[in-house]
């Protein structure tokens, strides 16, 4: 339903004639959906206003980053936060910084190598917010989730400005808990449902030493690049097992031993995909790659904070590869395919390659939590792909799924996804049921419960959160305007 | 044909953003990460390139009415390929063809822009993009002996474009080329008043059919002046002798450079000397049609392969930007003496459009200025007096923002300072 | 007030108090709230009788204060806020259910303290990143549900570690178990196939955890917790250095957490130190004291499984490039106190009476979070106002604890005082408000609040307590888990 003139002019007075618009023209690119009108804020201000004319005349509104993915009710009022891409403050001394929700993380990174500092990525990609919530590739030492949040500045869906922790009580953005219980339990991004509703405008995240190069020294065109040396003290190897058990062995190893910067769990499936230019030179690539090697296994970066410390390190890698009878992917070695590998696994630039590119599509089951555990379900879930991989349904993986360590090992990510092509009705409905059927059997099977499950069944199982959940949404949202929360993507 | 052919292309676009920004892993910083002048302006997704592909599978499967707002959305995009760069780092898919196509389709639906009608009027009445142009095209060329290619053989033909034979502050682009391929004892002409407009601008605002003839006419007289090289200063002109006519089967054997490229493969072969000093701090701006969208076509027919993959039979090589022409001008500043290059962040595949393509300058210059505007403080921020460049719209475009925003940057075509060096 | 044969009914005659002598311990403590008498202690033994107390202190509106460390309490939390409380005492419940080397996880009862579960974790290899030196009452779950800082920032990831998970018993009755303990099953089904409960976040996409720490039992009771546990080195070596200049140290201290090289490390002023380390006092603290520079870093290097000597003798060589750049020195002793004694110290709780104790019988601990560059203008505040109260700052001891990795600091001032001298107590307790108030005007966090000042920190954040209260009217709608602390 469109909005009338009068609230349309309501709108129009807070973000100005060019910051809104509600014509048909614009919304094939809004996930094809009739939002009664896309608004551009720009600063905390304007989304404050914009949210009380929501609250005003009862209108539902969402709000997104640069809103890669997204499911959304006709309708609504669409604020897109593009205008909104400040970085704040970046503090080299307490290791945090303050970004609006579209500064991406590779205009942020960027800034932080020239200061020797780095951040958690997601592993959706590098052109995903910075401000995101999430977990990705250089998690073994960039931590991961919601452990990445300092403090927070939230509009609630009634409209108040709400500052977390330090930053509501004095002013300050490194720490964004208190005083008292942390208002941060709730204070979360992801995708829908279940999101904190209204919008964050501002955010603190955690930073972290890079011992890397202020720029990598990237030279070629594009789609070529490459390093044309690799960066002192660093060194990027794909490491395969004979089986689950020892890749688990030596991933553990190296986490208790502290001596990875990255730790990526990729198939070789992901590898071929990460250092390929096309479609055809990745299969080409998989299928080469697959000959040399001889189980499941992971890509790891090392990166010394001086040469005694990179030898130290290079020498325990060594050592528990070799504990573990891991064997060195040959063409990890090749200083060309290193560099790609270490500049794209660090700079998050190459997730489009191993997700999209293939058939235009792909679903996934991600889980954050306990490692070896979600590995024991991945390696069923892997079974149950081949039979979508022989009908053609999926792009032949070898069934594999990945993941990573967070936190030294502490913690742990497993995803396992199908690539297909989103326009193949079949195939999309056996990926679909496979997804469907995974996740029923992580649930039944006790390994985790994917909280996109159906709330009614996966609710009560844990502890009926999403009880809470819900009455915590109405509490804050009374007159119902922040239903689904934020995508923050 | 038209926009059907790119349906499948347009469906992979998966909304990731990447084509507002330059490719991820050239972000140097906050600045200067925003590849697409469309969106950094208007904000609004429909803007960016993806947006743009959204649009285009919208209109195919549902049909869409053409509002002011789309045709806003259209017309506000200087077709600079940016996106296309970005996006097929990682993807395989058409971004700029869809883009191009939905241009067309428009103009072949009657809903033009009234600013870019009045250019294809000029056009078709004289030839040439340049509205209100006074005299005849070939006056630039009183006094300087050059060869008459309409009346003379000649090995190479000078193609001078549209903005430098008639635009007054850019004629000395045009005398300074000549100046060069004279001092290197090149059997060069021109045509002259009989020159005609590429087209290539013309293809970019839509207009196919007028651009299909003047294609055919520049053709017919390249033929007839036994040329075997075309040589043009115009970025615009270039793309559209070496890629558009190719595609459209038109070029033949004909042998298309732009005069950096010329220039280079002289200095190589020792037929030009730079001697003269040239004291100054530059950094270089690759024009769109010259860098990225100035690679070679690729002619190729194919068939999507059914399955799980967007690939086809025989698999598609994608332009992506890889093989334009970026070396070849920065050599030739290196071989100045005294001239000190220093790079700007947006450069070669993934340089920022100067703002006057696809039509813009004429559509909407607010539009075409602000983006050059960006482009000028990008070019200050690398400590340089001079932004040089490789194409008369690029110039004209820049000169006009200066002009507006008090800076002393000085602007300069490559020619200029190869001028000044020999 | 609820009927005794309630509670006994619950947990047992045994378990139920009301004799004068019982109430008493828990009318008052340390801190300066005012002394208020519950009407019953109850000690449960598990988590149906905890329910149980809950649900029927719903149905009579009766206040419960749930507390798990032995006295003396410091903080003010544990003394009910209001008449007609029951104590709800989990000192008893004193399970090490678990401790996991391959996972690096523990899971315990309330009641454990550290002096208990340290032995239990290093049997199977494993150590806890401690608070500095826990009395010896104090528990571990105590000490993470306050957020206690630790002494080994580089496993502090996250201002919650090393709490992984907790089961709850919220106000409302209901039961809850945080992070991957909520499921799907009961941890002992999550047991069956491998799982454990160490994942802090969830479920759900909101981290409940973050919400039951930092509360005073005002949402709830902690039935058991899980926390992360690190690895016991096999080889340590820990070095002191001393400055008189204090941003010195926090620059080096700032370098050895980016660089993740150092695991123990925390700065101590002289008073503090020479009050840890003296067996006879005064003489002893005095000359302790007297050799000390202003300012003492301690850390400590450490190598676990692989080439352990080599990685510290690396870590010492980028050190050395640190210390001379700043033109300190790292030394193994400083003045007649070694590292290696600081270090011994340190991973175990305080050894008895309580260190804080010694000096003079009681100590008012005021600490509060903050950022490098506010840092030495805080303490150089605080310096003012204890001598402005007559308090000289030269008895004041001061801790300094960088916090999640180094993303702020965690500083302490102990004012050590006689609890029996009237006149001392009083200018301890005003000394303690005015400082509160002045430190918060120059930018200082208070992110736990106890006792009489909480309402001032907390009246600074409105926004915040306004969604606090929407939680807690969730959680504990009819206001029984401990009222009349924090903001409730």
């Amino acid at each position: 339903m469109a909005l009338s003139k009068e609230v349309y002019k309501e709108f129009e007075c807070v973000v100005g004639e060019e910051n809104i618009c509600d014509d048909p023209a614009i919304m094939p690119a809004y996930y094809n959906n009739k939002f009664a009108a896309v608004i551009l804020p720009g600063n905390t201000a304007e989304v404050q206003a914009v949210v009380k004319l929501c609250n005003k005349h009862k209108l539902v509104f969402r709000p997104i980053c640069t809103g890669w993915s997204g499911m959304f009710p006709p309708d609504i009022i669409l604020l897109d936060l593009r205008r909104m891409n400040h970085i704040i403050e970046i503090n080299e001394k307490n290791m945090y910084a303050v970004v609006e929700p579209y500064v991406i993380s590779s205009q942020l990174q960027a800034e932080l190598f020239k200061r020797g500092l780095n951040f958690c990525i997601k592993g959706a990609g590098t052109n995903c917010t910075a401000m995101l919530r999430g977990h990705g590739h250089m998690d073994q030492t960039t931590s991961g989730d919601d452990r990445n949040h300092l403090a927070i500045e939230w509009i609630t869906p009634e409209g108040d400005i709400v500052r977390s922790g330090a930053l509501g009580s004095s002013d300050e953005w490194f720490c964004g808990d208190g005083p008292g219980p942390s208002i941060r339990s709730i204070l979360t991004s992801a995708v829908p449902p279940g999101v904190t509703p209204g919008v964050f405008t501002k955010a603190a995240v955690k930073l972290y030493h890079w011992p890397g190069p202020s720029a990598y020294p990237i030279e070629g065109v594009s789609p070529n690049y490459a390093l044309s040396e690799i960066p002192p003290n660093m060194m990027a190897r794909y490491y395969s097992f004979p089986s689950v058990e020892k890749m688990w062995q030596a991933e553990l190893a190296i986490g208790e031993s502290e001596i990875s910067f990255e730790l990526m769990g990729f198939n070789i499936s992901m590898v071929a995909a990460n250092i390929t230019t096309s479609n055809e030179e990745e299969e080409e690539t998989f299928n080469r790659l697959s000959k040399e090697v001889i189980g499941p296994g992971f890509f790891v970066i090392i990166a010394g904070n001086s040469a005694a410390d990179f030898a130290y390190k290079k020498k325990v890698l060594e050592k528990i590869v070799s504990e573990a009878d891991g064997k060195s992917l040959k063409a990890a070695e090749d200083p060309r395919i290193e560099g790609i590998l270490m500049c794209q696994c660090t700079r998050i630039s190459a997730s489009i390659r191993e997700t999209f590119r293939n058939g235009g599509a792909f679903n996934s089951i991600p889980i954050m939590g306990q490692r070896d555990l979600t590995i024991k379900w991945a390696i069923g879930a892997g079974k149950a792909k081949e039979p979508l991989i022989e009908k053609g349904y999926i792009v032949d993986d070898g069934g594999a799924f990945f993941g990573w360590g967070v936190e030294q090992g502490h913690l742990g990510k497993t995803e396992i996804f199908c690539k297909f092509d989103p326009q193949n009705a079949e195939a999309k409905a056996a990926v679909e049921a496979w997804q469907k059927q995974e996740n029923l059997r992580a649930f039944k099977e006790r390994y985790f419960a994917s909280t996109m499950g159906p709330q009614d069944e996966i609710g009560p199982a844990l502890c009926n959160y999403n009880q809470w959940w819900s009455k915590l949404v109405k509490a804050l949202d009374p007159n119902g305007v922040s239903p689904e929360g934020g995508a923050l993507v | 044909m038209g926009l059907e052919q790119y349906k499948g292309d347009m469906e992979m676009c998966c909304r990731c953003s990447a084509c507002k920004f330059i490719p991820m892993q050239r972000v140097k910083g906050n600045q200067y990460a925003y590849a697409c002048p469309s969106i950094s302006r208007y904000n609004f997704h429909a803007y960016s390139g993806g947006g743009r592909l959204n649009i285009g599978a919208a209109m195919l499967k549902d049909g869409m009415k053409y509002t002011d707002k789309l045709l806003d959305i259209v017309y506000n995009c200087q077709l600079c390929g940016a996106c296309g760069v970005s996006c097929n780092y990682a993807m395989d898919m058409e971004v700029l063809e869809p883009i191009s196509e939905f241009r067309i389709k428009c103009v072949e639906d009657g809903k033009t822009n009234p600013a870019l009608d009045k250019v294809i009027a000029n056009l078709r009445k004289q030839g040439s993009m340049v509205i209100g142009a006074r005299g005849k095209r070939g006056a630039w060329a009183a006094g300087l002996n050059i060869k008459d290619a309409t009346k003379e053989k000649v090995d190479v033909l000078y193609h001078v474009g549209c903005l430098t034979s008639y635009d007054k502050n850019m004629q000395k682009m045009a005398k300074a080329t000549v100046k060069i391929l004279q001092k290197a004892g090149i059997n060069f002409g021109i045509a002259g008043d009989a020159e005609t407009c590429c087209g290539g601008r013309a293809y970019q605002m839509g207009y196919t059919k007028d651009f299909l003839n003047q294609a055919k006419k520049n053709m017919a007289m390249i033929k007839k002046s036994g040329a075997k090289t075309v040589v043009t200063s115009c970025a615009d002109g270039y793309q559209a002798f070496k890629v558009l006519y190719d595609r459209f089967n038109l070029k033949g054997d004909l042998k298309v450079l732009h005069i950096s490229e010329y220039i280079d493969k002289l200095i190589r072969d020792g037929k030009l000397k730079p001697r003269k000093k040239v004291d100054m701090a530059v950094t270089y701006h690759d024009p769109c049609r010259l860098g990225r969208l100035g690679e070679p076509w690729v002619h190729w027919e194919g068939k999507k392969i059914p399955g799980d993959r967007f690939v086809f039979d025989p698999p598609k090589p994608y332009r992506r930007g890889t093989n334009g022409v970026y070396e070849p001008p920065r050599d030739v500043l290196k071989s100045i003496p005294g001239v000190k290059l220093t790079e700007m962040t947006r450069i070669k595949e993934y340089s920022w459009c100067c703002g006057a393509g696809g039509g813009v300058n004429d559509s909407n210059p607010e539009f075409a200025k602000w983006t050059a505007q960006d482009r000028i403080e990008e070019a200050i921020s690398t400590g340089a007096e001079a932004l040089v460049t490789a194409c008369p719209w690029c110039e004209k475009n820049f000169t006009e923002a200066i002009k507006d925003s008090g800076s002393n940057l000085k602007v300069y075509d490559i020619v200029e300072l190869v001028e000044k060096a020999i | 007030m609820v009927a005794k044969e309630k509670l006994v009914k619950i947990v047992g005659a045994a378990n139920v108090s009301d004799k004068q002598a019982a109430l008493d311990e828990y009318s008052s403590d340390i801190s300066f709230v005012n002394p208020v008498r519950p009407a019953y202690v109850v000690k449960p033994k598990n988590t149906d009788a905890i329910q149980k107390l809950v649900k029927l202190a719903n149905k009579t509106q009766t206040p419960l204060v749930p507390v798990s460390s032995g006295p003396p309490h410091f903080r003010g939390d544990t003394v009910p806020g209001t008449g007609g409380a029951v104590i709800v005492d989990l000192g008893g419940m004193k399970k090490i259910i678990f401790v996991d080397r391959a996972r690096r996880v523990a899971m315990i009862e309330p009641g454990v303290t550290f002096g208990e579960l340290i032995p239990a974790a290093e049997k199977e290899g494993i150590r806890l990143n401690m608070p500095l030196l826990p009395r010896k009452s104090k528990t571990v779950i105590g000490s993470m549900l306050e957020r206690e800082p630790v002494i080994m920032p580089k496993y502090q990831w996250d201002i919650s570690d090393p709490l992984a998970c907790v089961e709850v018993i919220f106000g409302s009755g209901d039961e809850f178990r945080t992070g991957q303990a909520a499921g799907p099953g009961t941890v002992k089904e999550q047991w069956d196939v491998g799982g454990i409960q160490k994942a802090p976040y969830g479920p759900g996409i909101a981290s409940w955890h973050r919400l039951i720490q930092g509360s005073q039992g005002t949402m709830g009771i902690v039935t058991w917790a899980s926390m992360r546990c690190e690895i016991l080195p096999s080889l340590e070596e820990p070095f002191v250095v001393g400055s008189s200049n204090l941003e010195t140290l926090l620059e080096m201290t700032s370098w050895l957490i980016r660089l993740r090289m150092v695991n123990e490390c925390f700065i101590l002023n002289n008073t503090n130190l020479a009050a840890i380390f003296a067996k006879k006092w005064p003489k002893d603290y005095q000359t302790i004291k007297d050799v000390l520079p202003t300012w003492i870093l301690f850390y400590n290097l450490a190598g676990y499984e692989y080439l352990p000597e080599e990685r510290i003798s690396s870590y010492i060589t980028d050190i050395n490039e640190i210390t001379q750049r700043l033109g300190v020195e790292a030394v193994k002793a400083v003045g007649e106190v070694s590292a290696n004694e600081i270090l011994k110290a340190v991973q175990q709780p305080s050894a008895e009476p309580y260190w804080k104790l010694r000096y003079k019988g009681a100590c008012e601990d005021l600490y509060l979070l903050t950022i490098h560059d506010k840092l030495e203008g805080l303490i150089g505040e605080m310096n003012d106002l204890a001598d402005k109260a007559g308090y000289s700052s030269s008895d004041m001891g001061i801790y300094i604890q960088p916090i999640v990795q180094g993303t702020g600091y965690h500083c302490e001032f102990n004012l050590f005082y006689d609890p029996g001298n009237s006149s001392e107590r009083n200018r301890i307790k005003e000394l303690s408000a005015s400082a509160i108030k002045s430190l918060m005007a120059k930018g200082a966090f208070f992110s736990r609040p106890y006792g009489e000042s909480a309402g001032m920190i907390l009246n600074r954040d409105a926004a915040t307590v306004g969604v606090l209260n929407k939680l807690k009217n969730m959680f504990d709608p009819n206001h029984v888990m401990n009222p009349g602390k924090v903001c409730f």
